[in-house]
């Protein structure tokens, strides 16, 4: 049986009615439409599901969505606090060109962000393991490591290394992009 | 199907004891196995507005941890990692971070996975597990919790509320080592020591490994075999050849018997090297 509860995300309250075994991410992709939160495996082993609660991150695959009652959920739709601009991580990943199929990246940013707000200058290692939960199967995961150094670099607020010298195209990710994460105190 | 959220350790005893209730707390497991139709409760019994089964106490002598503490908070307390180096390098390879930040202390050690990375550090630790029921609180040691897979001595209407440990004293030292062929994935063996170190000699000690039988298993003739020696190579070489011994491992998908009785006399070895600081061939 449905029972109605009010769900926190992204700052939005939204009143739903859901039988208590449907998971978070059955909610926010078939209810309330918010279909940046992927679906992956459904095991809670490949981290496309990823999404913030009370700035946590877990896989809303493994979580009954009548549990997110009380708690602030965020997804990759809300990563992003300003309007028009990206969050840093975003920006980084699209300037590190961390992005292929993209299955994996709305998970992966939440992940990142997430590290980061815990460990600011994570070292390689840390960044791996921080991501562990996190499957690209694309990428080979070199770009991502990369954009969450170069983002680690702007949140300190530090120039990050230039790595796109010699590449104009890539968009180094120091001024001039509009879309960067600059925005952002 | 019910789903229930009290605010009241009274509350959820009396919810826990009706009949066809589960107890839900991280849900990495109970969801999956939902979801499969393993199990079909009828009513959900949320543990995560239940106050009393909070987080980690440190007491004078004793250190609590509350039954849906998780894996992260574990990982991230500042004076746990200190005291019991064995739990906190457990969970430190717990699964992924996405896991650790839903994954408890209660709910792993109630799904009574052989291959559980917390069960033994904490039998290794002496852990002592607190149930309680409607009608009554009981203390048991963790070593005699575990029946077999998925099986323990919890009684029906009966909730485990936390785990509690003995402060270490001074000369008390404890490792952790686990083995997978990637990081995120169950331990094809685990192994966890504690011992008391006398003038060089082990004073005390107990040796647990998992994924190599139906339940976490002490290893006693280890036990025996290194008490109130130094913990030289020879002895330690001695470890490795004989740990295998003791266990019961299964052949499956990860890996065969024979390569987890190999691993456990390596990472027995191992572990008492590391928590004795000796050096290790």
């Amino acid at each position: 049986m449905k029972q109605t509860i009010r769900l926190r995300v992204n700052g939005d309250t939204y009143e739903v009615a859901v039988p208590p075994w449907r998971t978070l991410n059955e909610v926010l992709r078939e209810d309330l439409r918010l279909t940046g939160t992927k679906r992956g495996c459904g095991d809670g082993d490949c981290g496309a599901c990823t999404v913030l609660l009370d700035g946590r991150s877990v896989t809303s695959c493994l979580m009954l969505a009548v549990e997110a009652v009380g708690h602030e959920v965020t997804t990759v739709e809300g990563l992003a606090t300003a309007r028009d601009a990206l969050h840093p991580v975003q920006a980084e990943f699209i300037a590190a060109g961390a992005i292929q199929c993209g299955y994996c990246t709305p998970g992966m940013e939440l992940s990142a962000a997430y590290l980061l707000s815990r460990n600011p200058s994570p070292t390689d290692d840390e960044i791996r393991r921080g991501l562990s939960g996190n499957l690209c199967r694309c990428t080979g995961y070199q770009k991502i490591f990369e954009a969450v150094r170069r983002a680690s670099d702007r949140l300190k607020g530090a120039a990050p290394p230039d790595a796109a010298a010699g590449d104009p195209a890539a968009g180094g990710p120091a001024g001039g992009d509009p879309s960067g994460g600059g925005a952002r105190p | 199907m019910q789903y229930h959220r009290p605010t009241t350790l009274a509350e959820a005893l009396r919810l826990v004891a009706e009949p066809g209730a589960r107890v839900l707390a991280g849900g990495t497991d109970l969801v999956l196995r939902m979801r499969d139709g393993r199990e079909r409760p009828d009513a959900l019994v949320s543990l995560g507005r239940v106050a009393e089964l909070a987080g980690v106490t440190l007491g004078a002598g004793s250190v609590r941890l509350g039954a849906r503490t998780t894996l992260a908070e574990l990982v991230e307390h500042e004076e746990l990692g200190r005291l019991f180096p064995a739990l906190l390098e457990a969970a430190r390879v717990f699964g992924s971070m996405l896991v650790r930040n839903l994954a408890t202390v209660g709910g792993n050690l109630c799904n009574a996975s052989p291959c559980s990375d917390l069960a033994p550090p904490l039998i290794a630790l002496g852990a002592r597990v607190e149930l309680a029921s409607r009608e009554a609180r009981r203390e048991l040691p963790l070593g005699d919790f575990f029946v077999g897979p998925r099986e323990t001595r919890l009684a029906p209407g009966e909730l485990l509320t936390a785990v509690v440990l003995d402060r270490p004293g001074p000369r008390d030292r404890s490792a952790f080592l686990k083995h997978t062929r990637v990081t995120v994935d169950l331990a094809l063996v685990n192994v966890a020591v504690a011992l008391e170190l006398d003038r060089g000699k082990v004073a005390r000690v107990r040796a647990v490994a998992g994924a190599v039988g139906p339940t976490p298993l002490r290893l006693l003739g280890i036990e025996a075999l290194v008490a109130g020696q130094a913990l030289g190579p020879e002895l330690l070489a001695e470890v490795g050849r004989r740990a295998g011994d003791e266990v019961k491992p299964i052949s499956d998908v990860r890996a065969s018997a024979e390569y987890r009785r190999m691993l456990t006399g390596v990472l027995c070895k191992r572990a008492l090297a590391t928590a004795a600081a000796a050096e290790v061939s």
